[in-house]
């Protein structure tokens, strides 16, 4: 599988890239007022005195036995400060998806058999406001009305099952612009094409020429868009989490590039690069049962 | 038929999304809360009082632990509105004396204190967190503070008395036990959990009024109250520190009531909280001075009287007033009054006379000014990058053209760092405190020609033989008479050659709900809420 050299070359780009970065993670960690003594005592102790060939031969023969190594800043376990920031933020991406995802194709169905009515109109504005505002100032104003005026929800942190809501919707919001733009173009072709003539011209009902022919084409690059935009999702997330204190994997990464704690990049790197990979292979599988071309041809 | 049923899912969805938003209380506000929530910036790095580099997280690791000697504070009984920080007081040590040379320490240890594991605190405890200071398995930025202790002499005459022998006098060693870094832990709860897994957290390690329950990485850390503490009861059962790095949410968790203290709210929106009756903006001066560093070795800033052009051209109150919202206080000296050894040099700060500024630059040969380079962080320091641009823009008032350049803290980091042949740096923004509250801490790694780069953080690469002599002599001598006069000559020579362009400490500020009663700032950065009450 090509997955394997793909990771490899991965985790060879990013332990190179990371050192060649401006800024020295001992320096950074042991603080201004620290002498230089110290400074140079924590360099050893992260390995960062050895050549970076032998830092990177270490980094292998020790992921391949699955130890990322330890954070340069807790001190812990690589693999388990992911592990501990993995649920927040796979809960938040697949919850974002998953409203994308619904009410995306939802209301991409519904404007599509809906062309030039108001409620396309409507629904164009509402896509274009989605992919525009920036998601910083989204999850402000919403939780200035939902959390202050309203005190209807928490403000942010992950504290109750009710915090999931605003920074979903938010971080849905853009996916969920796309979605249903693709969607709506997607079926609008689709009901255009030969064999659906065919379908109204046999008598067959509306409902199913619409949901039983037309959209399971359609459906084909939505799938693929909905399943990169939850690869995406889960490491871009950032701005979102951030905004929303949500302890995720995004902002693990951001605190781990603006304090140079290498081996944590290296670890989230490494797992978006499996994320990335499992969630093509899942998407080509989900082609086969869509489009049947591919299951039989 | 179709769309009727599609109707009535949707109808049924949006019911039940209404029924599970509103079942259980969200964001409400709290009556009177058993816990505090405080929101922070950034997550902890460390729980091992040893390892503390920023302020922020040794305030979160003192609600656990105590130290031999303490900052008169809250902790030792002062009231909200009354001085504080003026002097050092007894906590874990209930006196002490040094001898006449200043090479021996005397303490005496304060009975009947348990560790909240309910073991006995000590000399033998004491003794084994003197030598875990110096142990280099353990991580110690600020190991040099205690490098002066000679451990191969440390003494316990009794269980309740303990004598260090210092290799050189080292007049500053009770300042630094008192900054945070010198805190007690349980020689038993160290064994137990081990050196490595003490800074993710020192279980039932200490003897302050707070215990550690624990830490959720990037979201928060837990503190309870020890019901074993042997000073004062804290209001709060429970005191959550929440990491949320937005400054805009941590206000609007503020004032949605999720959190009762909120660090640092962006500065603009300061004046409106100031003015918000349900809110209080707690702020301070602090002993962090901010200022424009200039590269003595290059070209025109080797002049003094180039430097000195420079201070003269900055309107420092103006700055502050509408760059910085009033959170700061402008420098009378290149140190700030709560340190041992300050000396008013200049009231209301040097003086702002673009007029003579221009006179000095022709008199040093410079009458059409000359272009830098004018580096700075961003979100470091209080409107960092914006004052950078208020600076420059009164520097081409005089005809000194600065261009600014800002990168983030890592990389700024690394241009401090630079040795001389090879810096950037011409002239840059840069913020400096010490923890403990002494002019050495000040000065020292400033001004000491010694802690230029590679060595050192002295990026203005000052050299003054004078300066050198004087502040070494402060690290030894252990008169404070004569210390205080050391101090004196030396920033009165470092204020007139001006390696800075002085500009102002900033405040320490955060804000809280007005039902919160008690709250203060402290000189060194930090906050005073472990007797903060509800009202």
């Amino acid at each position: 599988m090509a997955a394997v050299p793909t990771l490899f070359g991965v985790t060879l780009i990013i332990f190179f890239m990371v050192r060649v970065l401006p800024g020295d993670p001992a320096r950074v960690l042991a603080g201004l007022e620290a002498d230089q003594t110290e400074v140079n005592r924590i360099r050893v102790q992260l390995g960062l005195d050895k050549p970076v060939p032998i830092q990177y031969a270490r980094f292998l023969a020790n992921a391949v036995r699955g130890n990322l190594g330890r954070s340069a800043v807790t001190q812990a376990p690589v693999v388990s400060e992911i592990a501990g920031r993995l649920g927040p933020t796979t809960l938040l991406a697949a919850t974002a998806t998953v409203l994308a995802g619904t009410l995306g194709v939802a209301s991409g169905i519904v404007v599509s058999t809906r062309q030039y009515t108001a409620a396309d109109y409507a629904v164009t504005v509402l896509a274009l406001a989605g992919v525009s505002i920036p998601v910083y100032w989204l999850g402000l104003m919403l939780m200035l009305v939902f959390a202050v005026f309203l005190h209807l929800l928490p403000a942010g942190g992950d504290t109750t099952p009710q915090s999931l809501i605003l920074p979903s919707i938010t971080l849905a919001a853009f996916s969920l612009a796309i979605i249903e733009r693709m969607t709506r173009s997607s079926m609008l072709e689709s009901m255009r094409q030969d064999y659906v003539r065919t379908a109204r011209a046999k008598g067959l009902a509306d409902p199913i020429v619409v949901y039983r022919h037309a959209l399971r084409n359609a459906l084909i690059p939505v799938v693929t868009v909905l399943g990169l935009q939850f690869g995406a999702l889960i490491g871009g997330a950032i701005l979102t989490e951030t905004t929303f204190a949500w302890p995720g994997i995004g902002r693990l990464l951001v605190d781990a590039i603006a304090r140079r704690d290498y081996p944590i990049i290296q670890g989230v790197v490494l797992l978006f690069a499996v994320t990335f990979v499992l969630v093509n292979l899942i998407v080509d599988l989900l082609y086969g049962y869509i489009d049947p071309r591919i299951r039989f041809g | 038929m179709m769309r009727t049923d599609l109707y009535r899912a949707a109808a049924l969805v949006v019911a039940c999304a209404v029924a599970f938003t509103l079942g259980i209380p969200g964001g409400g506000r709290a009556a009177a809360p058993a816990s505090l929530h405080v929101a922070i910036g950034i997550d902890a790095d460390t729980l091992d009082p040893e390892g503390q580099t920023t302020t922020t997280i040794a305030n979160i690791v003192d609600y656990m632990f105590d130290s031999l000697v303490w900052p008169n504070d809250e902790r030792s009984g002062v009231k909200p509105g009354e001085p504080q920080y003026t002097k050092l007081v007894p906590q874990l040590a209930t006196s002490w004396t040094v001898s006449r040379d200043g090479l021996t320490y005397t303490f005496k240890l304060r009975q009947g204190v348990k560790f909240q594991d309910g073991t006995d605190f000590n000399a033998e405890a004491v003794k084994f967190n003197v030598q875990r200071w110096l142990d280099t398995s353990v991580r110690n930025p600020n190991r040099y503070y205690f490098t002066d202790i000679d451990t191969s002499r440390i003494d316990t005459p009794d269980p309740y008395t303990i004598v260090l022998h210092l290799k050189q006098p080292s007049p500053t060693l009770l300042g630094r036990i008192a900054s945070g870094v010198g805190e007690i832990l349980s020689p038993s709860a160290v064994r137990k959990i081990g050196n490595d897994k003490i800074p993710l957290g020192p279980l039932a390690a200490g003897t302050g009024p707070y215990m550690f329950k624990e830490w959720v990485h990037g979201d928060h850390v837990t503190l309870v109250r020890n019901p074993s503490y042997w000073g004062r009861k804290p209001y709060f059962d429970e005191v959550v520190f929440r990491v949320v790095p937005n400054a805009g949410t941590r206000e609007t968790m503020l004032r949605a009531g999720d959190v009762q203290m909120a660090f640092e709210p962006p500065a603009p929106d300061v004046p409106a909280l100031r003015k918000d009756a349900n809110l209080r903006v707690v702020e301070g001066p602090s002993d962090r001075d901010v200022f424009v560093g200039l590269n003595t070795q290059y070209g025109p800033l080797k002049d003094a009287r180039v430097r000195q052009a420079l201070n003269y051209a900055v309107n420092k109150q103006a700055i502050i007033h509408s760059v910085l919202f009033g959170l700061a206080t402008v420098l009378e000296s290149p140190t700030t009054p709560f340190l041992f050894g300050y000396t008013k040099l200049q009231a209301g700060g040097w003086p702002f006379n673009p007029v003579k500024a221009k006179a000095l630059l022709a008199e040093a040969g410079f009458p059409n000014g000359f272009t830098l380079n004018f580096r700075t962080p961003t979100g470091r320091y209080i409107q960092d990058y914006q004052f950078a641009q208020a600076v420059a823009a009164q520097l081409a008032n005089v005809g000194v053209k600065a261009q600014i350049q800002t990168t983030d803290w890592p990389s700024y980091v690394s241009w401090m760092v630079t040795p001389l042949e090879r810096t950037p740096l011409q002239i840059f923004v840069l913020g400096w405190a010490t923890q403990y509250l002494d002019a050495d801490g000040e000065l020292y790694g400033q001004f000491y020609s010694g802690q230029a780069p590679p060595k050192g953080l002295a990026p203005t690469f000052y050299k003054d033989a004078k300066v050198d002599e004087l502040l070494l002599a402060g690290q030894t001598t252990s008169d404070p008479k004569k210390r205080e006069a050391i101090y004196q000559e030396a920033q009165q020579l470092i204020w007139n050659d001006a390696p800075w362009i002085f500009l102002w400490s900033q405040n320490f500020y955060m804000v809280t709900s007005s039902h919160l009663d008690g709250v203060t700032t402290t000189p060194n950065e930090k906050w005073a809420a472990i007797y903060a009450t509800w009202k």
